[in-house]
C-alpha cells in the first residue's frame, strides 16, 4: 500500500515534535526563572514600546502573496505536465505555451504597473 | 542492463513497500533523523564559524576541545541553561507553536532525500511535490513567530520574511521542472536513475540554468546572505526570532541549519546526480564487467560521494555569505519576481527543446530494449552537441532578453526621475500638508 | 480500520473548523483553519491520493493560508472585540444557511446515480483491487504510482479546455487584485508624497526610503 510510507512520515513527524518540545522540558527544569516586570516588557532596544503592534499593514504584502497563489497554482499544473510529457509529445508543449503565455501577461501586466516595486 | 546496473539502479528500492519495514525505519529515526541530521547541523555551524574565520584572517573557535570541536555542544548547553522569557504581551500558545511548526518542517523535507541505493527514508510516488509542500510550511511558521511575539521589530521581520520566502519559493519551484521533464516522474529516486543514465542534469544549459535559479532561490529561502533581511539587525534587531530566548532560539536555529542541509541535499539530488559519479565514471564497473558488487560497498561510495556534493554546496553557501553584503529590500524582491521568474518559465520551455533533441529518442529505445531485449546503441556525440548548442544559445538569448527588459525600465525610470523638477526645501512643508 | 482512522480525522478536522468559526482573535481562527487544511491533506492520503494531498498542503497551507494571513493583517481589528461577534439573530440566519448548504450537499452525495461506466460512488462499497484493471487501463496500483501521470495526461488531453480557461482565471485574479490594489494605493499619504516628487529610491548612490516607507507607523493609517 501507498500509504504505508506515510506511516512512517507520520512517526517522523510525532518524533520531530518531540525533538523541539524534549529540549524545551529540559529547559524547564534545568533552566533559571525568575520572572520580572520588565523581563516580560517587549524588547524595543530599550524604550518601552508605544501604542498597537498589531496594525494594518501596507497592501504591497498582500500582492506579493497573490502572485505566490497564483504561481503557485502554476506549479501545480506545470507538474503533471512534465511528468506526462514524455508520453504527449508537441502538442502538450503548445497547449504549455499558452498557459504560460496567459499567466505571464498577468506578471507583465503587474511589472507594467509598478504592482511588483516595494515603496 | 547488466545485474550491476539493476543492483545500482535505485529503482530497487520499491515505492509501495510489501510489508512495513519496521526495523529500517526505527533505523532511520533513531540514527538519521534524531542522531545524524542534527549532529551534521551542530557541525556545519561549527564548520560555518571557522570559514567565515579563515575568510577574515581570524582563527575561529578554538578554545572548547582541539579544533573547538566541542564547541556545539557547549553552544547546545548554554541554550539550554538559559532562561526562556516569553513576553508578557505575546500570544503564549502560538509563540511555543511557531518554532516547531519550522522545525518539523524542516525534519519533514529529509525524508524523501535518496542518499544512496534503498537509502531514501521513503520513496514517494510524487516524492518532489511532497517536499515542495511541506518545506512551505516554515512561512506559516516565520509568520506565526512574527505576529505572535507582538514586537513591532518582530512583526515586521516576520512580514518580510514571508514575503522574501513565497517569491523566492516561486522561482526554486518553477527551476525544478526541467528535472521533472527530464525524468518524467516526481519520485527523488527515479531523478537519480535517470542522471545514472543520461549523465547529471547541470551538464545541459537548460539544466545548468535551472541549478544556477534554484541555487541563489534555495539561499533566499534559508534567509542566508545576501538575503538575509529578515533577520536584518541593524535595521529590524533580529527580525522575526527578536523575542525567542534559549532554547526556542535554538529551535529557530537548529531549523536553519537543518534546511541548508535539506537544500543542499535537495540540490544535489536534482542536478548533481545524487551520489554518483560523473557521466562515464558511474559506468565504469559496469564496462570493466566487475560483476555484483555488494550493496552495502555501492552505498558506502555513494553516500561519500553524496556527502562531498553537500558539503561542496554547503561550501558555497558560507563562500557567498562571507563575500556578499545584505541586499536591499526593493532590489530583493525585484530580483525574483523581475529576474529569476520570468528566466525560469523561459527555461521550461527550453528544457522542453532539449528533451526533444537529445533525450526523447534514447528514452523510447531505452524502453524498447526492455522490452525486445536487445542491445542498447547510446546516441552518437554529434546528437548532443546540437541540442547543446541550440539550447545554448537560447538560454543566453533568454538571459539576454531578461537582463535588457530591466536595464531598460530601470534606464527609464533614472531618466524620469533625473529629469522631474527637485522640489526645493522651502516647498517641503506644503507638500507634506497637501499629501496629509 | 482505515475507516475508523477516518472518521476520527474527520472529527479533529470538524473540531478544528469550529475553531474556526468561533475565535476572536483573526489570526488564531486562520491557524485552526490551516490545521482543517491539514486535516483534509490527511484525508486525501487515507483515500489513497497523496499526489492531491501533497498539492492541498501546498497550495491550501503554503500559499492560501499565507494570502490570508496577508489579508488579515490589511483588516484593523484582528484581536476581536465586539465588533467582530455578531448578533444573535445574524448567528441563527448564518446558522441556518449552513445546515441549509449542508443539507443541499449530503442530499445530492446522496442521491448521486453516476453512469453505466462509472457508478455511483456513494454505491461503491470497498476499494478495487490492485490487479483489477482490463487490457490497457491502468490498473490501482499503477494509477496510485503514477497518479502525477495520470492526472497530467487527462489535463493534456481530455480537459485540455477548462485548463487553458484556468490559465485565463488565474490572470483575470491577478490582474483584477493588482488594479485594486493600486486604488487603495492611491489614498496612501506616503504614495501622495511620492508621487509629489520627494522620493526618489531609483536614483542611482541615493539613500534607500525604505526603511521609513515600511514602518508601520507610516502607513498605519491614512487618517494621521
Amino acid at each position: 500500500m501507498v500509504m504505508l510510507n506515510y506511516v512512517f512520515i507520520c512517526f517522523l513527524m510525532l518524533g520531530a515534535v518531540g525533538f523541539a518540545v524534549a529540549p524545551l522540558i529540559l529547559e524547564r527544569l534545568i533552566a533559571p526563572r525568575k520572572r520580572g516586570r520588565s523581563k516580560g516588557e517587549t524588547y524595543e532596544c530599550g524604550v518601552l514600546t508605544t501604542g498597537e503592534t498589531w496594525i494594518r499593514f501596507r497592501i504591497q504584502y498582500f500582492i506579493y502573496a497573490l502572485l505566490f497563489v497564483v504561481f503557485d497554482i502554476e506549479t501545480v499544473f506545470l507538474y503533471p505536465w512534465a511528468v506526462s510529457y514524455v508520453g504527449l509529445g508537441g502538442f502538450a508543449l503548445v497547449e504549455m505555451v499558452i498557459f504560460l503565455v496567459v499567466l505571464l501577461i498577468g506578471l507583465i501586466y503587474a511589472w507594467a504597473t509598478d504592482a511588483l516595486k516595494w515603496v | 542492463m547488466t545485474d550491476w546496473a539493476c543492483a545500482t539502479l535505485l529503482f530497487a528500492q520499491e515505492i509501495a513497500p510489501r510489508e512495513i519495514p519496521w526495523l529500517a525505519w526505527f533505523l532511520w529515526l533513531l540514527i538519521g533523523f534524531f542522531g545524524i541530521f542534527p549532529g551534521v547541523v551542530a557541525y556545519m555551524v561549527w564548520a560555518e564559524r571557522k570559514v567565515a574565520a579563515r575568510f577574515q584572517d581570524r582563527i575561529g573557535p578554538n578554545r572548547v576541545g582541539p579544533l573547538g570541536l566541542l564547541q556545539p555542544i557547549a553552544d547546545a548547553l548554554k541554550l539550554i541553561t538559559k532562561e526562556d522569557i516569553v513576553p508578557d504581551a505575546a500570544d503564549p500558545i502560538v509563540h511555543l507553536l511557531a518554532p516547531v511548526i519550522i522545525l518539523v518542517s524542516s525534519f519533514l523535507v529529509l525524508a524523501v532525500i535518496p542518499f544512496g541505493v534503498g537509502l531514501a527514508p521513503v520513496n514517494l510516488p510524487s516524492g518532489l511535490l511532497y517536499l515542495i509542500a511541506v518545506s512551505s510550511f516554515s512561512a506559516l511558521g516565520v509568520f506565526l513567530a512574527g505576529w505572535s511575539s507582538r514586537n513591532k521589530y518582530a512583526l515586521l521581520g516576520g512580514m518580510r520574511a514571508v514575503a522574501q520566502l513565497v517569491s523566492y519559493e516561486v522561482p526554486q519551484v518553477l527551476s525544478t521542472i526541467p528535472v521533472i521533464l527530464f525524468t518524467g516522474s516526481l519520485s527523488l529516486v527515479s531523478m537519480v536513475d535517470r542522471q545514472y543514465e543520461f549523465g547529471w542534469f547541470v551538464f545541459s544549459p537548460p539544466g545548468f540554468l535551472a541549478f544556477v535559479v534554484m541555487t541563489i532561490a534555495s539561499i533566499a529561502e534559508v534567509n542566508r546572505t545576501p538575503f538575509d533581511l529578515p533577520e536584518a539587525e541593524s535595521e529590524i534587531i533580529a527580525g522575526y526570532h527578536t523575542e525567542y530566548s534559549g532554547m526556542r532560539f535554538g529551535l529557530f536555529f537548529l531549523a536553519e541549519y537543518l534546511s541548508v542541509f535539506a537544500v543542499s541535499c535537495l540540490g544535489t539530488v536534482l542536478f548533481l546526480g545524487g551520489g554518483l559519479l560523473p557521466f562515464p565514471l558511474n559506468r565504469l564497473a559496469e564496462w570493466m564487467g566487475t560483476g555484483d558488487w555488494p550493496a552495502i560497498v555501492v552505498n558506502i561510495g555513494m553516500v561519500s560521494v553524496f556527502s562531498i556534493k553537500v558539503l561542496g554546496y554547503v561550501f558555497l553557501m558560507f563562500w557567498v555569505r562571507v563575500t556578499l553584503p545584505r541586499m536591499r529590500v526593493d532590489r530583493m524582491m525585484n530580483f525574483a519576481w523581475k529576474y529569476l521568474v520570468p528566466l525560469s518559465i523561459g527555461n521550461i520551455v527550453i528544457a522542453a527543446v532539449w528533451f526533444e533533441m537529445v533525450l526523447r529518442d534514447p528514452i523510447k529505445r531505452m524502453a524498447q530494449v526492455e522490452i525486445t531485449g536487445d542491445e542498447y546503441i547510446p546516441p552518437g556525440i554529434g546528437v548532443g552537441l546540437k541540442g547543446w548548442i541550440v539550447t545554448g544559445a537560447l538560454v543566453i538569448a533568454l538571459f539576454l532578453t531578461v537582463l535588457r527588459v530591466n536595464r531598460g525600465s530601470h534606464a527609464s525610470k533614472i531618466k524620469e526621475i533625473t529629469e522631474s523638477p527637485i522640489p526645493l526645501p522651502s516647498e517641503a512643508p506644503a507638500l507634506f500638508a497637501r499629501a496629509r | 480500520m482505515i475507516q475508523s482512522i477516518f472518521l476520527l480525522f474527520s472529527a479533529i478536522g470538524l473540531m478544528a473548523a469550529l475553531g474556526t468559526v468561533l475565535s476572536r482573535n483573526l489570526v488564531r481562527a486562520a491557524l485552526w483553519l490551516v490545521a482543517f487544511f491539514f486535516i483534509i491533506a490527511v484525508q486525501f492520503v487515507l483515500l489513497e491520493a497523496e499526489f492531491l494531498a501533497a498539492i492541498q498542503v501546498l497550495v491550501y497551507i503554503g500559499a492560501v493560508a499565507i494570502l490570508l494571513l496577508f489579508g488579515i493583517m490589511l483588516t484593523r481589528n484582528i484581536q476581536g472585540d465586539e465588533t467582530t461577534s455578531a448578533s444573535l439573530n445574524t448567528k441563527l440566519i448564518f446558522g441556518a444557511l449552513g445546515l441549509a448548504l449542508f443539507a443541499v450537499l449530503a442530499t445530492a452525495i446522496v442521491s448521486h446515480k453516476g453512469t453505466p461506466e462509472r457508478p455511483a460512488w456513494s454505491k461503491i462499497q470497498g476499494r478495487p483491487d490492485d490487479e483489477a484493471g482490463r487490457d490497457g487501463v491502468l490498473t490501482r496500483k499503477d494509477t496510485i504510482n503514477n497518479m502525477a501521470k495520470t492526472v497530467g495526461d487527462e489535463m493534456m488531453t481530455r480537459f485540455v479546455i477548462p485548463f487553458e480557461i484556468a490559465g485565463l482565471l488565474l490572470t483575470v485574479a491577478l490582474v483584477g487584485a493588482v488594479a485594486l490594489a493600486r486604488q487603495v494605493g492611491a489614498d496612501e499619504p506616503i504614495d501622495r508624497v511620492r508621487k509629489a516628487g520627494f522620493t526618489r529610491d531609483d536614483a542611482p548612490a541615493n539613500g534607500s526610503p525604505e526603511g521609513v516607507a515600511e514602518a508601520p507607523g507610516a502607513v498605519a493609517s491614512p487618517s494621521h
